[in-house]
C-alpha cells in the first residue's frame, strides 16, 4: 500500500497532488492492479486534511478507469496508466544512460540537461502535433 | 443530573461536615460543663422559685445571687455563641454565592449547558441540593446551639429574646442559613463573579438582618403593656423574666414619660406614711408607676416562626428570581 | 441538501456595542467549514449563538431548522468545544465519560474510550493535570460521543503546540469520515483551514465579508499586477477585494469572471491571499486619530 505526502507550499490543489502520487506509483510499478489504495479515513487522518478532498481525488481516478471502488470494501485498482510499464524498456534506458554520460563529457550540469530535456520535449510535441494537425488539415 | 451535583459538590459537603465535627468538639465539652453546674448549682428550681408567684423574698434572694455567680462564671461563654452568628452567612458564601458565579467564571457553564440538559433543569437540580444540604446543616446547629445555650439564657438575666440569643438559637439560624444561601444563589446569577457575588451576599445579609431585627422584630405581633407600682416592684419585676421587653420608663401619674429606660423599686411600705424615703416617688410625684412595652415570655417560640418564615420566604423568592435569570446569564 | 446552520441578519448587542450584525450565510450539512476573522470580530460570539447559550439581538438563527436557544431538544444534534477548553478540572477523564452518559441521551461512551485510549490520555488523572493537548483531545472526544450532527469548535488549537495541533486535527479529520458530521472549526491558523476546510465564512468588525466554498474562491480569485489604476471597470474582473498602489504601478486582488485585459499580468493565488485580502487593512483611521498620528 503506498502513503500519501503532501506538498502544502505549492500552487497544486491538494486532491490533482494525491492523483499525481497514485499515476506517479502506477508509472514506477509501485501499484499494480488489484491493490488496494489507503483508505480515505487513513489519509484525512495522517495527513490532518479533509476527507472530501481525498474522496475528490478517488472519484476523479475512478472516471478516469484507473481505479474502482467497492462499497464498504475500499477503492482498488483497476488498470495501468496504458503506456508499457517502465520496467520494461531496458532498451530506452541503456540509451539515456549513455547520452547521460556524453553530456557529462560535454560538461552539462545536470540543471542544463533537465533544462534541454523538457525545451526539446516541449519542442517535439509542439512540432508532433503541428504536423499531425497540417496532415489531417 | 443528580450524579453530576454530587460529583461537583462532593469536597464542599465533606468540608462542612468536617467543620461542624470541629465546631461540636468545641461546643459539646463546654456545653456540658455549663449544664453540669446548672444542674450542681440547682438552678433549675431558682428559675422556678424565681418565676412562681409564691417565693419568698428570702429564698428570691439566694437563688438571684446563685444566679449572678452561675452568669459570672460562665457569661463569657456566650460571648463565643455570639460567634456563630456569623455561621448562616459562612454557609451562605461557602455554598450559595459560587453555586453559579464559579461556573460562569471559570467558563465550565459553557461545557454543563451545552450537554443534553436544559439551563432551567440544571438550575432546579442544583439549587434544591444546596437548599437541602444547608437546611441540613443549619437544623443540627441550629438544634447544636439550643442545647448549648439553654443553661445560659435560663441563668442569665438576659432572657431568649435578647437580641444575640434569640438569633442563635431555636429556628432561626435555619432561616437564616437558608437565605443567606439563596442570597448567594441569586447574586451569582445577577452577577456572575465570585467576588461580586459574595460582596453582595455579604452587604444584604448584614442589611437586611440588621433592619429585620431592629425594625421589624418587636413588632411581629401587637406589643403589650404592663404597668405596676414602685413600691414593692420586686416582684413584678420577676414575674416578666424571660419576657422581652422592648421599652421601659417611670412614668408619672398622668402617664407621661418622667424617666425612660430606667425602672424603680422601692420596699414595700414606702408608700405608707411614715415608712423608708422612696427617692423615686418623691421625684416624680406619689402616683408615678413602673411602665413597660413588651412581648410575653411565651411568644418566643411564636416569634422564632415568623421570624424564620419570613427568611425562607425571602429565600424562596430569590431562588425563583434566579431560576427565572438563569436563561440570560452570559 | 440538509441546511446544517443558517443565520438570517444574526446580530447580538453587548450594551452598546454590537459584537454582530447582519449576519447572514447558509452552511450546507457535510461539510468543513472554517470561520476566520481576527480577535473580536465576533466568532466566539457566532458560536455561541449557534450552540444556544446567547440568545439573538436581532436576526435569527437556526441548526437544521430549529433555534437553539429556543429549542433545547435540538442541543443532542450538536457538539460544542468553547475556547480553552473549559472541563471540571478536578474530574478525571472517565469521570467526564460517565457525565456525558448522564446529561446526554444519545452517548457512545464506548466511542469516546476507544478514542481516548487510543490517544494514551490516562483515565484516571484528574483532567487539570493533563497538558492542554491532552485535555483538548478530551473535550473533543467528549463532543463527539454525542454523535452530533454539527460540530462546533471555537479555536480548539489556538493554545497547543505544533505537534498537539496536528494531532487534534489530524483526529478530527479522521473522525469525521465515518460520521459526516458538519463541522465549524474557528481559527486563525490559515495554513490548517486550507487543508481541513471545504467551506469558508470570513468574519470581520462583527460582519461576514466572505462566505463560499474554497475550491470557488480560489479558483475565481487572482492577483493582477499592472499599471497604476484608479478604479475604472478592467475587462475580465468582478470586482477588487482589494487594491495596493504606488506611482506607476498597481496590484489588485480580485475576483475574475471572464479573460482577463491583457495589460495586467495575472498570478494565482493561494486561500490565505484570498483571505487576507478580505480581512482587510483594518479600519485604521480612527485609531490613528486617537493616537493623534498624521495618517
Amino acid at each position: 500500500m503506498i502513503e500519501f505526502v503532501l506538498d502544502a507550499r505549492s500552487k497544486v490543489n491538494t486532491y490533482v497532488q494525491l492523483i499525481q502520487q497514485v499515476k506517479q506509483a502506477l508509472r514506477v510499478g509501485l501499484l499494480a492492479p488489484g491493490d488496494q489504495l489507503p483508505k480515505v479515513r487513513d489519509v484525512a487522518q495522517s495527513l490532518a486534511i479533509n476527507p472530501n478532498t481525498v474522496l475528490k481525488a478517488y472519484r476523479e481516478l475512478e472516471i478516469e478507469g484507473l481505479v474502482e471502488g467497492r462499497p464498504g470494501v475500499g477503492t482498488f485498482v483497476r488498470r495501468t496508466l496504458g503506456g508499457p510499464p517502465l520496467a520494461d524498456q531496458a532498451d530506452l534506458r541503456d540509451d539515456l544512460v549513455a547520452w547521460l554520460r556524453r553530456a557529462r563529457t560535454a560538461g552539462l550540469t545536470p540543471e542544463d540537461v533537465i533544462a534541454l530535456v523538457e525545451t526539446t520535449l516541449r519542442a517535439t510535441l509542439a512540432a508532433d502535433a503541428a504536423r499531425t494537425e497540417h496532415a489531417s488539415a | 443530573m443528580m450524579w453530576l451535583t454530587w460529583r461537583q459538590h462532593r469536597r464542599q459537603v465533606l468540608v462542612t461536615g468536617a467543620a461542624l465535627l470541629v465546631l461540636a468538639a468545641l461546643m459539646v465539652p463546654t456545653g456540658l460543663m455549663t449544664r453540669n453546674a446548672y444542674a450542681d448549682k440547682g438552678l433549675a428550681e431558682c428559675v422556678g422559685v424565681l418565676t412562681s408567684a409564691q417565693s419568698t423574698p428570702d429564698r428570691a434572694e439566694a437563688c438571684n445571687r446563685a444566679l449572678h455567680q452561675f452568669s459570672d462564671q460562665f457569661g463569657s461563654l456566650s460571648m463565643l455563641g455570639v460567634l456563630f452568628l456569623v455561621l448562616p452567612l459562612v454557609v451562605g458564601l461557602f455554598w450559595g454565592a459560587p453555586l453559579v458565579a464559579r461556573e460562569v467564571e471559570q467558563g465550565t457553564h459553557r461545557f454543563a449547558w451545552t450537554q443534553g440538559v436544559s439551563r432551567r433543569r440544571w438550575a432546579l437540580v442544583k439549587f434544591g441540593f444546596v437548599a437541602v444540604v444547608t437546611t441540613v446543616v443549619a437544623v443540627v446547629y441550629g438544634l447544636g446551639m439550643s442545647w448549648w445555650a439553654a443553661p445560659l439564657t435560663q441563668a442569665a438575666e438576659q432572657s431568649r429574646f435578647d437580641v444575640f440569643f434569640f438569633d442563635m438559637q431555636g429556628a432561626v439560624p435555619i432561616g437564616y442559613t437558608l437565605f443567606a444561601v439563596a442570597l448567594g444563589v441569586c447574586a451569582g446569577v445577577f452577577w456572575p463573579r465570585m467576588m461580586s457575588a459574595m460582596a453582595v451576599t455579604l452587604g444584604g445579609f448584614v442589611g437586611l438582618r440588621i433592619v429585620l431585627t431592629v425594625l421589624a422584630r418587636p413588632h411581629y405581633l401587637p406589643q403589650e403593656t404592663r404597668t405596676f407600682p414602685i413600691a414593692g416592684a420586686t416582684a413584678d419585676l420577676s414575674a416578666s423574666f424571660g419576657d422581652w421587653i422592648v421599652e421601659k420608663g417611670i412614668r408619672d401619674a398622668s402617664g407621661t414619660m418622667v424617666l425612660s429606660g430606667a425602672q424603680a423599686n422601692c420596699p414595700p411600705d414606702a408608700s405608707e406614711p411614715g415608712g423608708a424615703t422612696c427617692r423615686p416617688l418623691v421625684e416624680f410625684g406619689d402616683g408615678a408607676y413602673n411602665w413597660q412595652l413588651y412581648q410575653p415570655a411565651d411568644r418566643f417560640w411564636l416569634f422564632q416562626a415568623i421570624e424564620t418564615g419570613i427568611f425562607v420566604a425571602l429565600a424562596a423568592l430569590l431562588l425563583y428570581l434566579a431560576a427565572r435569570r438563569i436563561r440570560r446569564v452570559a | 441538501m440538509d441546511i446544517a446552520l443558517e443565520a438570517v441578519q444574526l446580530g447580538k448587542r453587548y450594551g452598546r456595542r454590537w459584537a454582530l450584525q447582519g449576519c447572514s450565510f447558509r452552511l450546507p450539512a457535510g461539510g468543513i467549514v472554517g470561520l476566520v476573522g481576527p480577535n473580536g470580530a465576533g466568532k466566539s460570539t457566532l458560536l455561541h449563538l449557534a450552540v444556544g447559550l446567547l440568545r439573538p439581538d436581532a436576526g435569527d438563527v437556526r441548526v437544521f431548522g430549529r433555534s437553539p436557544y429556543d429549542d433545547p431538544a435540538v442541543l443532542p444534534d450538536i457538539g460544542f468545544v468553547a475556547q480553552d477548553t473549559p472541563l471540571y478540572r478536578d474530574f478525571t477523564a472517565a469521570e467526564l465519560v460517565q457525565l456525558g452518559g448522564r446529561m446526554n441521551a444519545r452517548w457512545d461512551a464506548a466511542l469516546a474510550r476507544e478514542r481516548l485510549g487510543q490517544l494514551g490520555i490516562p483515565p484516571k488523572l484528574p483532567v487539570g493535570k493533563l497538558s492542554g493537548g491532552q485535555r483538548a483531545q478530551v473535550a473533543l472526544a467528549l463532543a463527539l460521543a454525542k454523535r452530533p450532527r454539527l460540530l462546533l469548535l471555537d479555536e480548539p488549537v489556538a493554545s497547543l503546540d505544533p505537534l498537539a495541533r496536528r494531532e487534534f486535527l489530524q483526529s478530527l479529520m479522521g473522525s469525521v469520515t465515518d460520521s459526516g458530521t458538519t463541522v465549524l472549526l474557528s481559527s486563525h491558523l490559515l495554513a490548517d483551514l486550507e487543508r481541513a476546510c471545504d467551506h469558508l465564512l470570513v468574519l470581520r468588525a462583527s460582519r461576514v465579508r466572505l462566505a463560499g466554498a474554497v475550491d470557488d474562491l480560489v479558483a475565481t480569485h487572482r492577483q493582477l499586477v499592472g499599471p497604476r489604476h484608479d478604479g475604472e471597470p478592467i475587462a475580465g474582473v468582478g470586482a477588487v477585494v482589494r487594491a495596493r498602489h504606488t506611482e506607476r504601478q498597481s496590484t489588485l486582488l480580485a475576483r475574475v469572471d471572464g479573460v482577463v485585459d491583457p495589460d495586467w499580468t495575472v498570478h494565482d493565488v493561494t486561500l490565505e491571499d484570498v483571505i487576507l485580502a478580505y480581512l482587510g487593512d483594518g479600519e485604521t483611521d480612527t485609531t490613528r486619530t486617537d493616537w493623534e498620528v498624521p495618517a
